[in-house]
């Protein structure tokens, strides 16, 4: 009889089951080894998350919050309407310096009234303690309502830069000491008027929906005209980037002969995915603003550079979605008699859906993110003025929530660190809104089958 | 005639279908027998010629259905009771188309008996014996479409009466003979009728015993009373 | 319009439907199928039996040009649909597709409805001019199909949930309900259970009144138990082809012995 063991020494080491030989307990070691690495890389992902979240919302939560001085006060008809007939277009004949002296006069008398003594101080110096915008707010306020003139009305003013800082911690007395906007005793005032209920800090609608302001005056800076354009850049790009990423892929994917043109394209598809994106700032610097003379800071030049850009990233993606599609349901369609078009429409795309949609969001959401090709088409421009409702807003000049981060984190006023942070968190809800509503396209789409 | 219908309901068909023939056949075989014997009694030498004819056709009939059933097993691979029918119906036409041979075998007998002298009471002990063979076929075909191993056992056990009629005839045809050299030749005719028929009835056993095959998946194994004693009754007298 | 819809054909008589003279297939450089020369019978089953890369799939999918969609794959040859080439430049391979309807391996329902997945095709084809005229070729295909009396409370769940052997089924009241005139099988049972690939079987039997069927088959045993005429390809070749009954019991060429008695792959 021959030996037909399979093992070369001849025989096997018989053991027991019960007692782990070298090989396995090494081999199990590795395992675990392998797993605790796993562990560890998933811990820092996390841990690096954590920071990322505690680090924006410990600095950017306070940007949503504003102190604001509230008071009584009657607007003094004969100062703000002198022709008497509170006709808006006469009444803005007043200007801001007029509005800014009613309001120093009601202050002084709120502040008064509340038996508060402003020590050492003139009522220049109270004026100080509210923001330069608050003047503006109110008169944009009584041009609206003229007849608010002459009545008792309750005023909300923003106070000023430097007050909001001490409530939040930012500004000390000895701070203030050192710093020519503000005295120790506008503080004291401030705190007095706190406590007297004249001054508190609430919640700011004005910082999602306001616009940007100037370095001096950092409380009434807001993100609306960015929250605008941003939105307005992501319909253009949503618009003309699907359409034409997925017409592209399907036809690339199910209809284009395999030779050396399509492989051509397909690398250079890929290749335009990876090419950085300040690259297409400067085309769309050059085709669409020097060539076809589209106006600069307009959210249509900065959704045309971002389709450009997100073009690529949907077509991999959907490209991607659509191999993924059995070929089977292919078969099945051209079995029954089915054209290659229909197949593809009825029954490949609409499973391919989910992929798509999910591509599709990665690359808005990359595109949301993008700030150095809308520096260079002149985004990063100081806009006060909101942009018109579609499509005529489109040409208007307007913001982008990226840029306007970058704008904030440039400006001197240690103010604007909180708001930057801000408009981060604001940046990040936006793309959280983004993605949800992926997430219920796709789970409608995925109903389906 | 399966209990259940197979999924394949062209399987079911083709295997009622080689059973039908089965059917036909045992129909040919027993109206071949009692037709023998009739012509025997008769002398009817033109019946005896149709039973010779027919025999042909349950040969043919016999070919048919081992055609069928190559072709059951080559195409359909049937197992458990359905292999069990078709092996038994292969044994079952085998038998029959022997009892169609004694049956054709009786007839020719009959032809040259015609011609000689009769020997008294011989061809009516015959025809009790033909019958009950016969009747012992057609109980076993019954059994056999009832799938009734009771039956099946109760035609096993009944071969010893027609073992005895056999033992009786062979006795007799003995005295005859001895009597009267001159009955040698239709004596000896009429033993091979005697024999033959009993063949049958051994046949019918066995047709039987496939019942039970058929019905249990096992072949019977108790030993059955075997009254066919002439073997040993050479010299006794 | 109306006699295109499903109406109960009687196609028992045993005329040529298809008509394959010198057939070559090469994939590329290797020829896959070598002059293949068969005959289909309306109301028969015919069965492509061989071992894998034989080329009876290929020869298959000839039949009804699904090969077109392989930009490698080119076919010579005449193959005759009622004497009409089918490889002929003005055919378009859809409309012979809606003639020539395909069941395939895995069983690939749509993933919707078992109505939707009926009645595509129909639809597809403006086979139906109203809902009700739909309905009922719906419920004609999945009678023929085998599958009504198991669906029919269920029309609008998804085809997908069913089981694998109702999902072939619908597969085959699918192409069912484009009414074709040849059925084409490419090993519709090869992914089912025993008692399913049975249901199917005994389908495909009954379909055999109505279409020329064609099989292709891994196992030999449903090539015996449907087919009534078995073609044997090996290596690209035809080697045999003939009665179901006499290839099985007493094939011709040594090669189909071997291969059906178990002996070459």
């Amino acid at each position: 009889m021959t030996d037909i063991s399979a093992h070369p020494s001849g025989k096997r080491k018989t053991s027991s089951l019960l007692q782990l030989d070298a090989r396995t307990k090494r081999r199990n070691a590795a395992e675990r080894r392998f797993q605790i690495y796993g562990l560890v890389c998933i811990g820092i992902a996390m841990v690096a998350l954590v920071m990322l979240l505690v680090s924006i919302f410990s600095g950017g939560a306070s940007a949503f919050r504003q102190t604001f001085a509230t008071f009584e006060m009657t607007l003094p008809a004969e100062t703000l309407d002198p022709d008497g007939n509170r006709n808006p277009e006469e009444m803005a004949k007043v200007t801001t310096i007029g509005y800014q002296n009613v309001l120093r006069q009601g202050l002084v008398t709120a502040v008064r009234g509340a038996n508060i003594v402003p020590e050492g101080m003139t009522d220049a110096d109270i004026t100080g303690m509210l923001s330069p915008e608050a003047a503006a707010d109110l008169r944009n306020r009584v041009l609206n309502n003229p007849e608010l003139l002459g009545q008792q009305v309750e005023i909300d003013a923003l106070a000023h830069g430097r007050i909001d800082g001490y409530f939040k911690g930012r500004v000390t007395m000895q701070s203030a000491e050192r710093d020519a906007n503000v005295t120790p005793q506008r503080l004291q005032l401030a705190q007095a008027m706190a406590d007297n209920g004249l001054m508190a800090l609430r919640f700011n609608w004005g910082f999602v929906t306001k616009p940007d302001a100037s370095d001096q005056r950092p409380e009434a800076a807001g993100l609306g005209v960015a929250l605008l354009g941003s939105l307005y850049m992501m319909l253009v790009v949503l618009v003309l980037s699907v359409p034409i990423g997925v017409a592209a892929s399907i036809y690339l994917e199910e209809f284009a002969p395999k030779n050396r043109w399509t492989d051509v394209i397909e690398v250079n598809i890929s290749n335009l995915a990876a090419v950085p994106s300040i690259v297409f700032g400067i085309l769309g610097l050059a085709i669409f603003i020097n060539f076809f003379h589209l106006p600069q800071s307009a959210s249509i030049v900065g959704g045309l550079v971002l389709t450009l850009m997100t073009i690529p990233t949907i077509i991999i993606s959907t490209r991607a979605a659509l191999r993924a599609v059995p070929p089977s349901i292919r078969d099945a369609a051209l079995g029954v008699g089915a054209s290659r078009m229909q197949a593809v429409f009825h029954h490949v795309l609409p499973l391919a859906m989910p992929g798509i949609l999910t591509g599709t969001i990665i690359g808005l959401a990359q595109a949301l993110g993008e700030t150095a090709p809308l520096l260079l088409i002149g985004m990063v421009a100081f806009v006060r003025d909101y942009p018109d409702g579609p499509p005529a807003g489109l040409f208007d000049p307007a913001s982008a929530l990226p840029v306007q981060v970058y704008n904030w984190t440039q400006r001197a006023d240690p103010a604007f660190v909180e708001r930057s942070s801000g408009a981060i968190i604001v940046l990040l809800a936006f793309l959280l809104v983004m993605n949800a509503v992926a997430i219920i396209l796709r789970r409608k789409f995925e109903r389906r089958w | 005639m399966a209990s259940d219908p197979h999924i394949h309901s062209a399987f079911d068909r083709d295997l009622e279908a080689v059973q039908a023939m089965i059917m036909k056949m045992g129909g040919m075989v027993e109206a071949a027998i009692a037709d023998a014997a009739r012509a025997l009694e008769t002398r009817d030498d033109e019946l005896a010629e149709q039973v010779r004819r027919n025999d042909r056709a349950i040969d043919a009939l016999e070919e048919q259905v081992n055609a069928e059933c190559a072709r059951l097993i080559a195409l359909r691979a049937p197992i458990a009771s359905d292999l069990r029918t078709v092996l038994t119906v292969i044994k079952i036409a085998g038998s029959l188309e022997r009892c169609g041979d004694f049956a054709k075998n009786l007839a020719k007998r009959s032809s040259v008996l015609s011609q000689l002298a009769q020997i008294p009471g011989a061809s009516l002990a015959i025809r009790r014996m033909a019958r009950t063979v016969e009747l012992q076929l057609k109980d076993a075909l019954d059994a056999y479409i009832q799938r009734d191993a009771t039956l099946a056992a109760d035609v096993r056990q009944r071969d010893a009466e027609v073992d005895q009629m056999y033992n009786a005839l062979f006795r007799e045809f003995l005295t005859h003979m001895m009597e009267d050299p001159r009955n040698i030749t239709a004596c000896m005719h009429l033993h091979f009728i005697a024999k033959n028929i009993e063949r049958v009835g051994d046949h019918a056993t066995t047709i039987a015993e496939q019942v039970i095959y058929l019905v249990t998946g096992m072949m019977p194994e108790e030993a059955r009373i075997k009254a066919d004693k002439t073997a040993f009754a050479g010299g006794d007298e | 319009m109306n006699d295109m819809r499903i109406a109960e054909r009687d196609v028992s008589t045993s005329e040529t439907k298809i008509t394959a003279r010198d057939v070559n297939v090469h994939y590329g450089a290797s020829h896959a199928l070598k002059g293949v020369d068969v005959d289909i019978l309306n109301g028969h089953v015919t069965a492509f039996i061989g071992p894998s890369g034989c080329g009876k799939s290929t020869f298959l999918r000839c039949l009804n040009r699904m090969n077109d969609t392989i930009a490698a794959a080119k076919v010579t040859g005449r193959i005759e649909l009622d004497g009409e080439n089918i490889y002929d430049p003005k055919v378009d391979p859809v409309q012979l597709r809606a003639k020539v309807g395909m069941v395939f391996q895995k069983p690939n329902p749509f993933p919707k409805s078992i109505y939707d997945n009926v009645s595509y095709g129909p639809k597809i084809h403006g086979l139906t001019r109203s809902k009700a005229e739909l309905d009922e070729v719906v419920e004609t295909a999945l009678r023929k199909a085998a599958l009504w009396n198991e669906v029919k409370d269920r029309l609008h769940a998804p085809g997908t949930g069913l089981s694998g052997g109702q999902q072939q089924r619908l597969c085959i009241a699918r192409a069912v309900a484009t009414s074709p005139e040849v059925l084409l099988m490419d090993e519709p049972c090869s992914a089912l259970d025993p008692i399913a690939t049975a249901q199917v079987e005994e389908l495909i039997d009954e379909l055999r009144s109505q279409f020329a069927v064609v099989i292709v088959t891994h196992s030999m045993q449903q090539a015996a138990r449907v087919s009534q005429k078995t073609a044997f390809f090996h290596l690209g070749n035809l080697v045999e082809y003939g009665e179901t009954g006499q290839i099985f019991q007493n094939p011709r060429d040594p090669r189909t012995e071997s291969y059906i008695s178990g002996k070459i792959g």
